[in-house]
């Protein structure tokens, strides 16, 4: 019994947590730029993201290390220094990037330029960090992140052809901008894949004190959990490409992105998006800003809890209060929220193989998992993923930056 | 055993299971016609960054002396007061006697109890 509720909380965690300004963006940018043609890179990076949340799971229950943690015991800290520094320079751009995606969201409710959002943002995801435990901020972010569940109703209410749906798993060659074509398809993968997300994933299980009773629970949660978050990646790529592709809108903005949840449904459509991405948002602002704390407490050994009081791991509270304060900065100047965001998703892609791949080394070692090591399948999926992702952004990110498409 | 994969960077925990930090050096002394003996492990910002570059770790010593921080001197445990080496090492040292906690009492000092806003006070735990 206790068991079946542990999955059903990750099944509710992987759908109200899995979209967030990242995700959102890039299969927005896909369905409205390319149709159906890259759901084949979400229906990878949601495989990939399954396999690397258990292997997650599964270090922190046998070990209780995180990866970080980890990462810095096995390779020393002339190896750690390179992930550790681009991690924490991405995780406050990607910071921002959230932040603008709430102070986006209230600019669509309410009118108000997202600028002046940025502070009183900042305050709000600071102030539950500061009082609130790590259950709150976890399970209160899957349940609000619910409403995510309206990007589903909008692509079912398009019609989608089953064909076309399927077509699209199939990798094909871009039938034109082949360099933003590519750029997307970084994106996408550096959204389903971000840093920020394996490190909170592995700090979450030590903080809920996971043994290997729970590996059982931990494997069924990733795989449902996940796949149903992929599912809604999925739908946000198809209600794009279904209402916004045949219109010609690009989705280069979040009022563009607007229209495919309230052409199908109408005003309160509209609504819901604003508060779909708005929720979503801050609740990966709370995950971001704690995972800074969480990767500067595991790679210097400090205390860290975000069960304690802030008094009580003092340095762990004032990394996230800095780190907030910083990223509002960047949302206050008026930088373009939506591009902070492609720009950062584009990134994660070229930095998550220095994280990756001493997780696999990791999750092959006996000193920390036992008998629980991988299996070559995980290894195989992992690394071919992995290395996709490197290679892509490595020639895409250039290409689009220097405009060759 | 390997020094630099079992014991350098690994957690170091104190006798009531605190984190302490990590291990971030090894002292070792040279002895004439015998192999080099492990003499203590060393904890502070100093000695990690002297890893990366040296300047680093005489900058981290100066901006902790000159700041009041830390008294520049990274904490030395002597080997006999290991208690278990693993993936963590547990020392037989009561942190609070130590000057680990130094930069934990410094920030807790400098921002975090300059900030007025209710629910960052202690409840006992932590670090004193």
């Amino acid at each position: 019994m206790k068991d079946i509720l542990k999955i059903a909380l990750g099944v509710v965690t992987g759908i109200g947590g899995f979209l967030d300004a990242g995700t959102i963006a890039t299969c927005a940018q896909a369905g409205a730029r390319f149709e159906f043609r890259l759901l084949w890179v979400v229906a990878l990076g949601t495989l990939c993201i399954i396999f690397l949340s258990e292997m997650l799971g599964r270090l922190a229950a046998v070990s209780h290390h995180t990866l970080a943690d980890a990462i810095r015991e096995r390779f020393g800290i002339r190896y750690h220094a390179i992930p550790l520094v681009a991690e924490l320079f991405l995780d406050v751009i990607v910071l921002a990037a959230e932040i603008g995606g709430i102070a986006m969201a209230l600019q669509l409710l309410t009118s108000i330029g997202f600028p002046w959002w940025s502070m009183p943002v900042a305050v709000a995801v600071w102030f539950l960090l500061w009082r609130a435990t790590f259950d709150v901020v976890e399970d209160g972010v899957a349940l609000l992140g619910l409403v995510t569940l309206v990007f589903a109703v909008a692509a079912i209410k398009t019609h989608p052809a089953l064909h076309d749906i399927l077509r699209g798993l199939l990798p094909t060659r871009p039938p034109r901008a082949p360099a933003q074509y590519w750029f997307i398809a970084v994106s996408l993968l550096g959204s389903l894949l971000c840093p920020y997300v394996l490190n909170f994933y592995s700090a979450g299980a030590v903080e809920e004190e996971w043994t290997e009773q729970d590996l059982a629970a931990n494997r069924w949660a990733a795989g449902l959990g996940m796949s149903f978050g992929g599912g809604l990646g999925a739908s946000v790529l198809i209600a794009s490409a279904m209402v916004l592709y045949p219109r010609g809108i690009d989705a280069s903005t979040y009022d563009e992105m607007q229209l495919m949840v309230s052409i199908p449904l109408g005003h309160v459509g509209g609504t819901l998006f604003a508060v779909a991405l708005g929720i979503t948002c801050f609740g990966a602002a709370l995950q971001v800003a704690l995972n800074l704390s969480y990767t500067m407490a595991q790679a210097f050994g400090w205390n860290w809890s975000e069960n304690l009081k802030p008094a009580e791991d003092a340095r762990f509270a004032a990394t996230y209060t800095l780190a907030i304060f910083a990223a509002a900065i960047v949302v206050a100047v008026g930088l373009d929220p939506l591009k902070v965001t492609l720009f950062a998703m584009a990134f994660n892609a070229v930095v998550v193989p220095f994280v990756v791949f001493p997780l696999l080394i990791l999750m092959n070692d006996e000193d920390y998992l036992g008998a629980h090591t991988n299996g070559w399948i995980s290894n195989l999926v992992v690394s071919f993923c992995t290395i996709l992702a490197f290679v892509l952004g490595i020639v895409a990110i250039p290409l689009q930056i220097f405009g060759g498409s | 055993m390997h020094l630099v994969r079992d014991l350098l960077d690994n957690q170091v925990n104190d006798k009531r299971d605190r984190k302490m930090g990590k291990v971030d050096g090894i002292i070792l002394v040279l002895r004439e016609g015998k192999p080099p003996k492990v003499e203590a492990i060393e904890l502070g910002m100093s000695t990690l960054l002297s890893r990366i570059s040296d300047r680093l770790g005489r900058f981290a010593a100066r901006l902790e002396q000159r700041w009041g921080i830390t008294d520049g001197e990274p904490v030395r445990i002597p080997v006999r007061k290991i208690e278990r080496i693993g993936i963590d090492v547990r020392v037989k040292v009561d942190a609070d006697r130590t000057t680990v906690y130094d930069w934990e009492r410094w920030i807790r000092r400098v921002i975090i109890e300059k900030i007025p806003v209710p629910g960052g006070g202690r409840t006992g735990g932590g670090p004193k």
